[in-house]
């Protein structure tokens, strides 16, 4: 069903897996559609992560990580910024096209722009229509 | 029985033969070789028939899997051999062929049978009949049967495959190595490490100094993505790797992970103030760059076709 989009989120551990914790808390509302992978830090995340998601099937993909200047590690976030750049690049020339991910800063008391993504991006790949890679793949 | 020859087999698949070269190019080891072995089945040297294809031993493969012809073979000499080698980058990644895993067969035949210059073809018929017919992308052979051992390369070195084909008829065993290049790689390593400032390609930087490593120099090698198995050749003569041995074991993506160090490393003394957009502008073609022997067993071995709602 078309309804029925999946999303990657990955949201690293001192910024936006608190923030979606704040949006929880505060009882926000928004789609069911994201499955979160946490990790400690978003300059942990590895461009493999990402096509390997969309690989195993999923329609979008959010990377979220600390404001410039707030990573919990210095300057993992600055890095991250460079490599999403190039994965951009990476997947329009795979065909995936570049709307189907996003990345942004969401900080542990955003719990409303945490919100606000995963709504925007889900309305967003609603509207792009599920990714046929994995068929395309398996078949 | 216990003096009886081992039977070697090689064949050929969506390759180009190159590695075949390589075993040609054994000189005094192929005299070793003989005297355990004879090559009972063999496209490239004797005459073959496919439906009379002997019992093997070893069975040495090169080329990926393009077409069905590709996928019949490598199924019946499995079945017909006790030990598969998938031989070259072909055979283990899908290799350069891979590259046509960005276009549709439709894209693939038209611009060899209508498009290209050299082709006349004026009522534009693309051959189906009695041809084999192109599967919709090219695959590795270890996707599409299984496969004892691999020796990457675009072609393998002559004298690293004839060591290993020897131990392997003395009943020892292969291991791979498990470094990347950079482990041996001549040129010196800057001690701040792989930090790039800018990128450029070769013909914009001239010639590299000698002795420096050259991604400190602005060249994108593949060195620290490859496994260590070339011997480090093209860098050795100021060469950018372009990852023809496709990575170590332990790398899922060759390409994706040295986007990664390209990136994070990426003028990393001024990660603070540096454009993020800099880097991925100065880079074009990446699959071209980063996929260019290695696409077809990358985590997207393919473009995605729109479509599929």
């Amino acid at each position: 069903m078309a309804e029925e989009v999946k999303i990657v989120m990955f949201c690293c551990n001192w910024c936006s897996y608190g923030g979606a914790d704040t949006a929880g808390t505060a009882r926000m509302q928004y789609p069911p559609n994201i499955r979160v992978i946490r990790v400690m830090c978003s300059g942990r995340i590895d461009p493999q992560f990402v096509l390997k998601a969309f690989r195993e099937g999923a329609d979008g993909v959010i990377v979220a990580g600390c404001h410039m200047g707030d990573c919990h590690y210095d300057a993992g976030n600055y890095k991250l910024d460079r490599r999403m750049r190039i994965i951009y690049n990476l997947i329009e020339e795979l065909g995936i096209g570049r709307e189907r991910l996003y990345h942004d800063w969401i900080s542990a008391s955003e719990g409303e722009k945490f919100a606000n993504t995963v709504r925007m991006m889900v309305a967003r790949i609603k509207d792009l229509g599920p990714s046929p890679l994995k068929e395309q793949i398996e078949a | 029985m216990a003096d009886e020859k081992i039977k070697i087999g090689t064949m050929w698949l969506g390759g180009c033969s190159g590695c075949h070269l390589a075993i040609a190019d054994f000189h005094e080891s192929l005299i070793d070789i003989l005297e355990l072995a004879d090559f009972e089945f063999s496209p490239v040297l004797c005459d073959t028939k496919y439906d009379e294809i002997p019992e093997l031993d070893v069975c040495i493969i090169e080329g990926g899997i393009r077409n069905d012809e590709n996928r019949e073979l490598a199924e019946l000499l499995r079945e017909k051999s006790k030990l598969v080698i998938a031989f070259g980058t072909c055979a283990v990644y899908g290799g350069i062929p891979g590259l046509g895993n960005l276009h549709t067969v439709e894209e693939l035949t038209t611009e060899a049978y209508k498009n290209s210059v050299s082709t006349p073809n004026e009522e534009g018929i693309i051959p189906n009949e009695e041809v084999p017919h192109l599967e919709n992308r090219v695959r590795s052979l270890p996707q599409a049967i299984d496969v004892d051992l691999i020796i990457p390369g675009c072609p393998p070195r002559s004298d690293v495959v004839a060591e290993a084909i020897l131990t392997l008829l003395n009943g020892g065993t292969i291991e791979l190595p498990t470094t990347n290049l950079c482990e041996v790689c001549p040129r010196e390593k800057p001690p701040e490490g792989l930090a790039m400032d800018f990128v450029k390609r070769q013909m914009e930087l001239g010639r590299p100094e000698d002795d420096l490593c050259l991604i400190a120099q602005g060249l994108v090698c593949l060195g620290p993505a490859t496994v260590s198995l070339c011997g480090a050749e093209c860098p050795a003569i100021a060469v950018p790797c372009r990852g023809c041995y496709g990575p170590t074991a332990k790398i899922v993506d060759a390409g994706a992970k040295m986007i990664s160090a390209i990136a994070s490393d990426y003028r990393v003394g001024d990660d603070k103030t540096v454009d993020p957009e800099e880097v991925a502008g100065q880079l074009d073609d990446l699959v071209g760059t980063f996929y260019s022997y290695t696409l077809p067993a990358a985590l997207v071995p393919m473009k995605m076709q729109k479509g599929g709602k």
